[in-house]
């Protein structure tokens, strides 16, 4: 039944997809897939009135104009050049096996990274699993299977990566999980749930019809450290994008604070405040200084609907610590003159002003990023938050969790939910015995280990106060890993110890299945080839774009490329051969788990099944209500005592008892937000002493071409010249932002390869000279794929979250830190490189596309 | 007489590349005949994208993106350069190269000023866009570059129909043809290209204070603008003409006006300049 397609007239047909990489099931950036002979023809915007020609979109009205969405999804460059994925010449073309593995003999540990691979069949690949999980079982327990299943992704219902193995695993007696943790919120979920709770995010909720009221109230938004141009392309598409020139057109500055002139700031900035990296929260001590010294803040909302603030003054003026935080104080730490500060603090005393933040971004990432995410919310509450134009608001993720407080625009009627069929990831799985994600490294090499809170994104403040421990008392330390979704050295903190940790013997069995032989594939033991999206039958919605929500059923555009097969179909197989395939698949087929998904989605009570596939796709109408509905926190701006904050005081806290309580002796995250540029757990400060040997500082947010290490295969954007940069060598490199002042002093001319480098390792990126980037920082997104010269120390590929800093957001607080450190840049001599590192060098590449699988072949040449 | 053209907004570009991936998703791989060959995978840029990073550290930087195409002249040198038909223009005005006739002619590349034909090595042809035409032909309202563009910078449309969308702005006056002095009546304009600005920041010296309210009159001997600093002591004119020479006064009551000679090579910033007291 799920090959129902639709027949044009020349023989092809148009089917629908999502494709947005959120992966958990909720999808965006739908697209009509035209396809004749079995060939992808075009992938184009969906029309969202192809096939439903009386919809009735929203429309924001405001200032005289009207802001209403597209008839068409606004699909971001590489889901509609998605083809080139899909054809890759990376695609894992069958089962592997890395050549000097041998599971009932040596197994090398220490060639993890170095070793190539050898073509075996599904069987003999099943087999050695089988088998290795077994032996695995009885000797250490199942405890010893690390799953690592989280990341972003395709986003498919039934046959997605991202945990599908979990399941069995529950059935075969347990396992060890990393944790999902907030990675692109660290500082809001670890610092400002402190401070207003906005359970879960920490990032305010509920955001309903913020935009809308923005619209109509706000004369300033402050996009710090927020990209709209990039971060939403693959979660929501680029309808950011159109608010960004809509909010110009009806008249709202947009000011970006951001070291780098992100896309969105070079295309929709009335000012840019070029600020070092990390030292946010000097900035808003200033403001908050000259705030307080002018008596130009909402003092009547502090008495009443704050706790604590005179802590926060007695800190901000010195009382505390002998040190005014004046602009004068601020501006050598934060590089932005005291006059910008204080014009700055003056013009948002005066207007209303409303935060838009994005994921990501260079505020939100760094070493203590509790206490700008913090002051933040601090700066926001002395002016009043909740009131008409003053918010938080995010660009991006419209529709998390499915939940709509999360959706700033008019909400539907209700929203499409696939949450109990997804085959894969489910937040209510989690075992007893995890490791949070940014400690796995720490677990193998340096056990035991002790943490707080579960560090899950969903998980609410309470839970940030309980010690955990790995492994537990009555348990084993990881033996074997399956990855599902293999972007350790790409997306994870200092990964070069993370290539230590694979080659431990600790580890004996490394699985993973993928489409693309990319990143951590490089350190497993047995490949298996996973399909792509367009290779299978399953089912979507659309609930994040901020235009339409909708369902849809998702049938297979082309047949499975090489030996492919699903995420799911591989976990199946796995199941059969431990008689456990009918408890695995709760006795359904795939085709059964599509239909089951439609008829708990939701919109099943309004299209029948037939209709649904006939038509292709069904869009929820708008909730008829939703101008009646209060924008963001108004309902506690008008009345905190009846609508508290989720605090203990249910008021925005500038000292928190409860930190003050559960950690007294914490200096990196203290009850009152902090100016903290160095500590015991980081020392990635400008003015420490390791600045004198490492001068720069980073900043690293999501790609612009990429979703995380998602497309970077993709040939098409390769050729965009702030994608890749190429070497004299003709190889694609990374590029790394260099301001002409820091590249002047270095001799470094723009397209040179340089290496980045600081004592945990070095990488090579290709010079991009601009004057998009201040002096002081070097911009490099992360995500580019990790091509190794020495695994662990020296990467060719650009993957900067190599060398990012090993520790945590701070002692207590276990978010990652991956922006705002310290490195050198340098120019390097390839020729010299290429001498002495021929393998490295010699590998089969593909002069736009990059890498390709035969460069892991064993017996394949090197063209050297 | 339909007669398609395309105006496209640098103002409303966010430089997202979708019309240029979306070029790439039709043509390669994907051969119409007899409109087009298929697009090499790689190397050719059918819609390229030029972008011009605009002013200097700290202020004001931005990036105007400028989408080059094929300009569809109604006075097309290549159709004069093209002596046996390879290059025609089809009632409708679209300039289009045949694949099978153009085979072995790669001096017909040099023929266009714009430089927007590119060589096909592998099947020996000269190749550029063709506006969709297999598409229009069959029903498409627009090329697929315009209908991938999330933000309607490009807008495309029948030029002699009033009505359009085009063909008003055309009218309005609002739109500059990239190469005016090549004389080749192009059907492609354009919206906001980016010219010279000069801008600055003025700093009360004295109070270390951005000086808003702050006279700033620039002039080039004939003509004076005046403009107000705002609350950041920030200045900027836009729209000026390249390689001219500007007078720039500042001046406020109670402290010393300051004189500049500027030059439009580029964009012009003058970075912070400090107001001392009389």
């Amino acid at each position: 039944m799920a090959k129902k397609v639709r027949q044009e007239k020349d023989g092809g047909k148009t089917i629908i997809k999502g494709l947005g990489f959120c992966s958990i099931a909720a999808d965006s950036n739908t697209v009509q897939i035209e396809i004749k002979d079995g060939k992808i023809v075009r992938i184009r915007p969906l029309h969202y009135d192809w096939k439903y020609k009386n919809l009735k979109p929203w429309k924001i009205e405001a200032r005289g104009k009207t802001f209403q969405p597209q008839m068409k999804s606004l699909i971001p460059p590489y889901s509609l050049g998605y083809k080139n994925r899909v054809f890759s010449p990376n695609r894992v073309p069958y089962p592997m096996k890395r050549v000097d593995w041998d599971p009932q003999g040596e197994r090398n540990p220490q060639n993890r990274g170095t070793s190539k691979y050898v073509r075996i069949s599904w069987e003999e690949a099943l087999d050695i699993i089988v088998s290795e999980i077994k032996r695995i079982r009885q000797q250490y327990g199942m405890e010893a299977i690390l799953s690592q299943s989280d990341g972003h992704g395709e986003t498919m219902a039934i046959n997605a990566a991202h945990g599908c193995h979990r399941k069995l695993l529950r059935l075969l007696g347990g396992y060890t999980l990393q944790t999902r943790n907030t990675d692109s919120w660290e500082g809001w979920y670890w610092g400002a749930k402190h401070v207003w709770g906005c359970e879960n995010l920490g990032q305010m909720t509920p955001v309903t019809n913020v935009i809308s009221d923005v619209s109509k109230n706000t004369d300033a938004i402050f996009f710090w450290g927020c990209d709209p141009e990039t971060t939403p392309w693959g979660f929501d598409g680029q309808l950011a994008s159109r608010l960004c020139y809509w909010f110009t057109e009806i008249g709202i500055k947009s000011i970006y604070v951001s070291p780098d002139l992100n896309y969105g700031a070079a295309v929709h900035s009335d000012k840019w405040i070029p600020i070092l990296p990390n030292t946010d929260a000097a900035l808003y001590l200033a403001i908050a200084y000259v705030w307080m010294t002018e008596g130009s803040y909402d003092k009547e909302y502090v008495k009443t609907h704050t706790k604590g603030f005179e802590k926060f003054q007695d800190y901000v003026l010195g009382k505390e610590d002998g040190v005014p935080k004046t602009p004068k104080w601020a501006s050598p730490i934060t590089g932005i003159p005291s006059y910008t500060i204080k014009a700055l603090a003056i013009y948002w005393s005066k207007h209303r002003v409303s935060f838009a933040i994005g994921n990501g971004g260079p505020g939100i990432r760094g070493p203590y990023a509790t206490e700008p995410a913090r002051l933040q919310i601090l700066l926001l509450a002395m002016q009043g938050v909740g009131k008409p134009g003053v918010h938080q608001f995010k660009m991006i993720e419209w529709g998390l969790y499915n939940k709509k407080t999360n959706i700033p625009l008019p909400h539907p009627k209700y929203v499409p939910d696939l949450s109990d069929v997804q085959r894969g990831w489910r937040y209510t799985d989690t075992p007893r015995q995890f490791i949070p994600k940014n400690k796995i490294h720490d677990a193998i090499l340096r056990p035991p280990l002790k943490w707080y809170g579960t560090t899950l994104s969903r998980d609410s403040t309470d839970q940030q106060f309980i010690p955990y421990q790995y492994p537990l008392p009555d348990s084993t330390e990881i033996h074997m890993i399956w990855t599902d979704s293999p972007s350790w050295m790409s997306c994870w903190t200092d990964t070069n110890d993370f290539v230590r940790a694979l080659r431990s013997p600790k580890i004996e069995f490394v699985l993973a299945q993928h489409p693309w032989f990319e990143n951590d594939c490089l350190l497993a033991d047995i490949v298996l080839p996973s399909i792509t999206k367009m290779e299978c039958d399953d089912i979507g919605v659309e609930t994040m774009s901020g235009q339409f929500y909708m369902a849809y059923p998702e049938p297979k555009a082309i047949e499975p490329r090489g030996e492919a097969k699903s995420n799911y179909q591989i976990v199946c197989d796995i199941a059969a051969r431990f008689n456990l395939l009918e408890e695995y698949t709760d006795g359904k087929s795939p085709e059964e788990w599509i239909r089951a998904g439609y008829e708990a989605s939701g919109v099943a009570k309004y299209i029948s099944w037939e209709e649904f596939n006939k038509k292709g796709y069904y869009i929820v109408p708008n909730d008829e209500h939703w101008q009646e509905q209060k924008a963001g926190l108004a309902a506690f701006y008008e009345d905190p005592g009846n609508n508290p904050l989720e605090t203990p005081s249910g008021k925005i806290e500038f000292y928190s008892e409860r930190l003050a309580v559960n950690f007294p002796a914490d200096n990196e995250r203290p009850p009152v937000p902090h100016w903290i540029p160095s500590g015991a757990t980081h020392q990635e400060s400008l003015h420490s002493d390791r600045a004198k040997e490492y001068p720069l500082l980073v900043e690293s947010n999501h790609p612009r071409w990429r979703v995380h290490s998602q497309h970077d295969d993709m040939t098409w954007t390769r050729e965009i010249h702030t994608c890749k940069v190429r070497g004299q060598d003709g190889y694609l490199y990374e590029p790394v932002w260099l301001n002409p002042i820091v590249a002047g002093a270095r001799h470094i001319k723009d397209g040179d390869v340089v290496k980045i480098y600081n004592e945990r390792g070095a990488l090579l990126a290709g010079a991009w000279v601009t004057e998009r980037i201040r002096p002081g920082v070097v911009y490099i997104d992360h995500g580019s794929r990790w091509d190794p010269i020495i695994p662990g120390e020296l990467d060719r590929g650009g993957a900067i979250n190599t060398i990012t800093p090993h520790n945590t957001t701070s002692k207590n607080a276990s978010g990652m830190v991956c922006s705002g450190f310290l490195v050198e840049v340098a120019g390097v001599d390839l020729e010299a490189l290429k001498k002495k590192y021929p393998e490295a060098f010699n590998r089969p590449y593909d002069n736009i596309a990059g890498l390709v699988v035969e460069r892991v072949l064993h017996g394949e040449k090197s063209r050297g | 007489m339909t007669r398609y053209g395309m105006v496209i907004d640098i103002t409303r570009c966010n430089g997202c590349y979708n019309c240029f991936i979306a070029c790439r998703d039709e043509y390669c791989g994907n051969d119409y005949p007899p409109y087009s060959a298929a697009q090499p995978d790689k190397g050719s840029f059918w819609i390229k994208i030029i972008e011009k990073e605009r002013g200097k550290y700290p202020h004001p930087v931005g990036v105007a993106y400028t989408p080059i195409l094929c300009q569809h002249c109604d006075e097309a040198n290549c159709v004069k350069a093209a002596k046996n038909g390879e290059i025609y223009r089809r009632e409708d005005g679209i300039v289009i190269i045949d694949p099978e006739k153009s085979k072995g002619k790669k001096e017909l590349m040099s023929a266009c000023p714009y430089r927007v034909i590119y060589w096909n090595d592998e099947k020996n042809i000269p190749q550029k866009c063709t506006f969709c035409a297999h598409l229009l032909d069959a029903g498409w309202k627009e090329p697929r570059c315009v209908e991938a563009c999330p933000t309607a910078a490009l807008k495309f449309g029948d030029l002699d129909d009033p009505n359009s969308e085009v063909a008003k702005l055309v009218a309005a006056g609002k739109v500059e043809i990239l190469h005016p002095e090549y004389n080749m009546k192009e059907k492609v304009s354009y919206i906001g290209l980016p010219k010279r600005f000069i801008a600055g920041t003025v700093v009360f010296g004295d109070t270390d204070e951005c000086a808003d309210k702050v006279t700033v009159t620039i002039s080039d001997g004939q003509e004076k603008e005046t403009l107000k600093t705002n609350n950041y002591g920030d200045f900027e004119l836009d729209g000026l003409p390249s390689n001219k020479e500007y007078t720039v006064r500042i001046s406020y009551t109670g402290y010393k006006p300051q004189t500049f000679k500027v030059f439009t090579r580029d964009d012009v910033c003058m970075g912070d300049i400090f107001l001392t007291r009389k």
